[in-house]
């Protein structure tokens, strides 16, 4: 197991890497940002419009926008940046054999880096959260309590760190297929699709809502957000979180399986 | 220097066997590094060229097995530097990722002080280092202070031991004024040694170089090889080197791993590659000029050796090594000479020639087969 004081030595690593650039850092956030409420303000006024309803699955027009602003502020805090691929380009391009020497294990060396990785994010969401909450005119009736912050902020450590898990496997996947670039973006889909990332799952029948509230996608995107916003009891939000961690141990556990055996293989391709 | 060296029977076997007697390592030095029969196939995937080729490869691929290393045994003792040579493709660095503990045998065992490498235990990998000449290691964006100091927590050294370590390092390879400078914008011979000092900061007792004079000017290259023998002579620690320019195999390492299609087929010390290759030595005379424009005794000349080189003012033989000293004084006798001087062929010409890199039809020596019996017929 990693040390903290390692752990948090390379996250701080990667925290001013992450900074280094800062044009590239403001052109993504603000870039990203944009288009993450453009987009869908532009697609829930038609909808709205064409429906002629005051409210769909339990939305006012107001409250779906806000579920996409929050959305577009959690999703880098989420998911981080294409760091992840780094570990199939590690398998591919041998960097992985540097790890392999160092008495440190990768796995939380990558996650450190990971979470390094989002750190500087936490600003941008600061800086652009405030500017959403100007334009909101009464928080307190969009939903927006310090209660749900504090039930937010464990689960967006649990998405943060069952989306790092999920990718873990299927980044492994390199160790036989080298380039699994693909997957990723695969595993980006699904969590948005089925994890309310693209759409509330209020919007899906109640079968498949149901169903999906055990599978692990909810806890990446529906259950930081739903928290955040008060749209969840304290109830569902400890069944969620509580589904998101067994979640973790479950992937936690295929992706050692996986990497035991891939890394087999390994032929540290490129010294 | 063009020596010919044709079919010395030695058989690969006999060689191997020789590798296990205690007489490989430095007298009194314990093994730190142990491989037996280790060895490594690969399937690798080939593609026919072309359109057609990547088309039928989306269906179908050729799988290729390739026995990368075979049976490889040896042994390297505390304050050696073993040379491990070998034509590209050989199998010198499977061997050491198989070492570093970086990729798993297929067959066969190993152990660096007691631990084998792949299972990684912490406990070995915190007394190891791998330098990598043709792969960095060291963090891309970050100055080389901010790496050395990660280094010291991956590692855990004592914040005394790491002041002092690194003072030593950059003393040694004078970076001092690089330190802060991100390594992407480090020359070449800079960003090596600032590799050296990540891979040695924690003072491992097993060295693996990979290649790390590779790509650098000759200046940096003699630093690098008089800083590797400093450190040897200091911390004794076990190294092996890996390395396509035989001068850092000739100054740096006494014993030599010769290995050939992924076999070892010599282990040894280097000396004796030279006195068992080098059969015959150059007799070169300078001659005083006579004025007469005329060569002198021909006849006499080819008696002492094949000429090599015959004008009126130089004279070129290649003598047998036992019969140096006797054409040496013919010569003398002879001529009016000038200058004279009785050369060796160089060590790397013998090792090129051994690992076939040039084509030639060479098995190296056993340990214990008499110099005189494989030398050149």
């Amino acid at each position: 197991m990693m040390r903290a004081r390692l752990f948090l030595h390379v996250a701080s690593l990667e925290a001013r890497k992450a900074m280094t650039y800062r044009v590239d850092f403001w052109i993504q956030a603000i870039l990203g940002f944009a288009v993450g409420i453009v987009m869908p303000w532009f697609l829930w006024t038609a909808i709205f419009a064409e429906s002629g309803q005051e409210e769909i699955a339990g939305f006012r027009f107001e409250g779906m926008v806000l579920y996409y602003v929050a959305i577009a502020l959690l999703n880098k805090l989420i998911r981080g940046p294409d760091l992840l691929s780094a570990v199939s380009q590690d398998i591919y391009e041998g960097a992985l054999s540097r790890y392999l020497v160092y008495p440190a294990g990768y796995l939380p060396f990558k996650y450190a880096q990971h979470v390094g990785w989002i750190a500087p994010f936490s600003v941008q969401l600061v800086l652009f959260g405030g500017v959403v909450l100007f334009f909101v005119p009464d928080p307190a009736t969009a939903g927006l309590s310090w209660t749900g912050i504090v039930m937010a902020a464990p689960a967006i450590a649990v998405a943060n760190l069952l989306f790092f898990l999920m990718s873990y496997p299927l980044q492994a996947v390199a160790f036989w297929a080298d380039n699994v670039w693909s997957l990723g973006v695969l595993l980006r889909f699904a969590a948005g699709l089925l994890g309310g990332g693209m759409l509330p799952l209020a919007l899906y029948p109640e079968w498949a809502h149901d169903a999906l509230l055990w599978s692990p996608f909810p806890a990446v995107f529906h259950l930081p957000v739903s928290a955040l916003l008060g749209r969840l009891s304290l109830a569902e939000w400890a069944l969620g979180l509580a589904v998101g961690l067994g979640w973790c141990f479950v992937i936690f556990a295929i992706g050692q399986l996986v990497w035991r055996r891939g890394e087999l293989r390994y032929t540290g391709v490129g010294i | 220097m063009s020596t010919t060296l044709v079919g010395a029977v030695a058989p690969i076997r006999a060689a191997r066997a020789a590798v296990h007697s205690p007489s490989q390592k430095a007298p009194g030095a314990p093994a730190l590094i142990e491989a037996k029969n280790l060895s490594k196939t690969f399937f690798v995937h080939k593609k026919q060229p072309g359109l057609l080729g990547s088309l039928k490869a989306l269906f179908r691929r050729e799988t290729v097995r390739k026995d990368a290393v075979r049976d490889a045994s040896f042994t390297v003792g505390e304050g050696e530097i073993v040379g491990l040579v070998g034509a590209n493709g050989a199998g010198k660095t499977t061997l050491v990722k198989m070492l570093a503990g970086i990729i798993h045998p297929t067959g066969g065992d190993a152990t660096i002080l007691g631990y084998r490498p792949w299972e990684r235990d912490d406990r070995l990998r915190q007394q190891i280092a791998l330098i990598m000449g043709q792969k960095a290691s060291l963090w891309w964006d970050l100055p080389a202070a901010d790496c050395f100091m990660l280094l010291k927590e991956i590692y855990r050294i004592p914040d005394d031991r790491f002041r002092t370590t690194l003072d030593y390092l950059v003393e040694q390879l004078d970076v001092g004024d690089e330190l802060h400078v991100q390594i992407r914008r480090l020359s070449l011979g800079e960003r090596m040694k600032m590799e050296l000092i990540a891979a040695l900061l924690h003072q491992p007792r097993v060295v693996f170089l990979d290649e790390p004079t590779i790509g650098l000017d000759l200046t940096a290259q003699r630093a690098i090889r008089e800083f590797l023998l400093r450190y040897r002579e200091e911390h004794q620690p076990a190294m092996i080197l890996t390395s396509h320019y035989m001068e850092d195999i000739e100054r740096l390492c006494k014993r030599l791993v010769i290995i050939r299609s992924g076999e070892i087929v010599y282990d040894g010390a280097l000396q004796r590659v030279v006195e068992t290759y080098a059969g015959h030595r150059v007799v070169t005379a300078h001659l005083r000029p006579t004025g007469e424009g005329r060569l002198p005794m021909p006849e006499k000349l080819a008696a002492l050796g094949e000429v090599i080189e015959h004008a009126e003012t130089i004279v070129r033989l290649r003598v047998p090594r036992s019969e140096v000293a006797a054409a040496a004084a013919a010569v003398l006798e002879a001529f009016l000479v000038a200058d004279f001087a009785i050369e060796e062929p160089e060590i790397g010409t013998i090792i090129e020639k051994l690992i076939g890199r040039q084509g030639a039809d060479v098995t190296p020596p056993a340990e214990g087969e008499e110099g005189e019996g494989a030398t050149d017929r």
